[in-house]
């Protein structure tokens, strides 16, 4: 009864880390813990090396994000892939999976990256609807590709290295770039026109004009697999590189806005770990209270294999998605699942991959789909029209999460595990 | 309403502006402190170990509690902002009668359980100065510690303040 009213509190707007203290608290009453062992839990969040690189990935994002290497990496993507047929879509989609991995994907790419392609796109003769359904579709695309915020927390949260989830993220990743790619250039077969003739002297300018960002990536990756610096190090290398690129080299942001976009990214932070620090208090009774031995009770009942479990996972976390957003789903419900999972011979990694998959699938499906609000902000379109415009990119993703699903080796095989 | 208080209202209002001035200015300074030292000593140690194969012993810990540090302020910037993560599909779709009562419910139980959290914080800071825990080089643990009710607390009153004003708002001109 209690945590029925709990529930709707939390429709109706209750803060999420206040909804899950206070079940917490219940909790902890009723089997008589005292409540001072919340903020020990709390405190926790020092207790994690690895959370470091979440406020540091978070704020190079955002400086990255109010700079103007967005449209710089437009540019660049341009040169590089324009000449295709159907160029332009693969050139968003591609742009904005490369952004997204960086920002984390919290509709900053959207914001960032779609008011460049979007009036690009109608430019190039595509229709609106398509237009408006892939930004906003593309707005949480890269989720899977390091160094991505939720990828990262997983792997706090499953306590997996995190160095093995950027590796298995990658061939999925990429699966859903070419699903997306392959249905934008069917979708556009009658427009086939190149948005612009290969130019080694346009790709020469590009490549310039982009020298300082393109190290980034290999300089945060190459970094972690070379094993000269640790995943949080590789953090506090990229906040610095993209300060001094954006701020002292390439002049796109005055230092004086620096605190602000310090606070900006901060408050995003706080509000993740703060879940994070609460549900380390709700989860501690949870497995108090064999939670997670009761739920594997309660699936074995419905559940004869791998194969009829995944399919329920898949409906369970598509439900979950629609109502929930992707960190406070991480934080809450990981650690109950992944006993489950274990249970029937899933891959704590191949999880990993098919929790964010299909939970990216949230971001694009009401009620609380973040890139349909964002998007219906940003390009003053109603909600809806958005949602029906982005529904076929929707089930394009969905066809391939549930191939990266019931296909674990397309995770699994470059750890050769 | 009476001229005189109107006026002390009207002087009760001005100092909770400039409160709420200083508050974000205070905010914003422990943000930047404590992130522009994190990215600092974060990018010395590697430097440190990978050149001179050296390091500070204590640098690690003093990282992880800055990462408690710069989440604790930055929850109390989302409180006084209003921008928690937060589900909200039924607030959506309520009429907007039902919007300003339902918005006093939610920040009124977020105030009280925030106070809650701020209360059993000061009582394992209290536990944790009585016993003599240490940290970081024998450092007492309960000035790290401490930020946790202090930061409970503010953001309690950022929801208590929220509350005043729906308040105000619901019954201000009934009142009037």
């Amino acid at each position: 009864m209690i945590f029925i009213i709990l529930a709707l509190l939390a429709l109706l707007g209750t803060p999420l880390f206040v909804v899950i203290a206070a079940s917490a608290m219940l909790g902890y009453n009723s089997s008589e813990i005292p409540l001072s062992a919340i903020p020990i839990e709390i405190f926790g969040i020092s207790e994690m090396p690895i959370l470091l690189a979440i406020p540091l990935f978070t704020f190079a994002g955002y400086v990255l994000s109010e700079s103007q290497a967005p449209a710089r990496l437009v540019r660049l993507t341009e040169a590089l892939l324009g000449w295709l047929p159907g160029g332009l879509a693969i050139v968003s989609i591609a742009a904005c999976a490369f952004f997204t991995a960086f920002t984390g994907a919290s509709g900053v790419t959207i914001i960032a990256l779609g008011a460049l392609l979007y009036p690009a796109l109608s430019q190039a003769g595509y229709d609106k609807n398509f237009n408006l359904g892939l930004v906003t579709a593309a707005g949480s695309l890269g989720l899977l590709f390091a160094p991505s915020l939720p990828l990262i927390l997983y792997g706090v949260v499953a306590e997996l290295p995190i160095d093995d989830l950027f590796i298995a993220g990658v061939l999925p990743g990429i699966l859903m770039m070419v699903v997306l790619s392959a249905y934008s250039l069917w979708i556009n077969r009658a427009n086939r026109r190149p948005i612009s003739q290969f130019s080694v002297a346009e790709l020469l300018r590009a490549i310039k004009e982009t020298a300082w960002e393109i190290p980034l990536p290999f300089v945060v990756l190459g970094g972690i697999y070379s094993g000269y610096f640790a995943v949080s190090e590789a953090a506090a290398v990229t906040a610095v590189y993209v300060v001094a690129v954006e701020v002292f080299i390439r002049h796109d942001i005055r230092i004086s806005k620096l605190p602000q976009i310090m606070r900006e990214s901060m408050v995003l932070v706080g509000g993740i770990l703060l879940i994070l620090g609460v549900s380390l208090a709700s989860t501690n009774y949870m497995i108090d209270a064999q939670v997670p031995e009761k739920l594997v009770g309660f699936v074995n009942q419905f559940v004869t294999g791998q194969t009829s479990f995944l399919l329920m996972l898949f409906l369970f976390l598509l439900v979950l998605g629609a109502i929930l957003d992707i960190f406070s789903a991480l934080v809450l419900v990981v650690p109950l699942i992944l006993p489950v999972a274990a249970e029937f011979g899933v891959d704590p990694i191949h999880l990993g991959i098919v929790f964010l998959s299909t939970m990216q699938l949230g971001y694009l499906t009401p009620p609380v789909g973040l890139n349909l609000f964002i998007s219906s902000y940003r390009f003053d379109q109603s909600i809806v029209r958005v949602y029906l415009a982005t529904f076929p990119f929707l089930v394009m993703l969905m066809l391939s999460v549930l191939l990266i699903t019931f296909w674990p080796a397309l995770s699994l095989v470059l750890l050769e595990r | 309403m009476t001229e005189k208080s109107r006026e002390s209202g009207q002087a009760a209002r001005g100092l909770l502006a400039r409160a709420d001035n200083v508050g974000r200015i205070v905010e914003n300074a422990a943000l930047v402190i404590t992130l522009s030292a994190m990215i600092l000593l974060g990018s010395t140690q590697i430097i440190l170990r990978n050149f001179f194969d050296s390091g500070f012993g204590w640098a690690d810990e003093a990282l992880r509690m800055m990462v408690l540090w710069v989440a604790m302020f930055g929850a109390v910037a989302a409180s006084r902002e209003h921008r928690h993560i937060t589900i909200d599909v039924l607030a959506r779709v309520l009429p907007d009668k039902a919007k300003g009562g339902v918005t006093l419910l939610v920040d009124a139980l977020t105030a009280a359980i925030t106070m809650i959290l701020a209360w059993y914080s000061w009582v394992f800071v209290a536990d944790s100065y009585a016993y003599q825990d240490r940290l970081l080089n024998d450092l007492p643990a309960w000035i790290f510690q401490s930020v946790l009710p202090i930061a409970f607390l503010l953001i309690a009153y950022h929801y208590v303040i929220a509350c005043l004003r729906q308040v105000r708002k619901l019954f201000g001109s009934a009142a009037s």
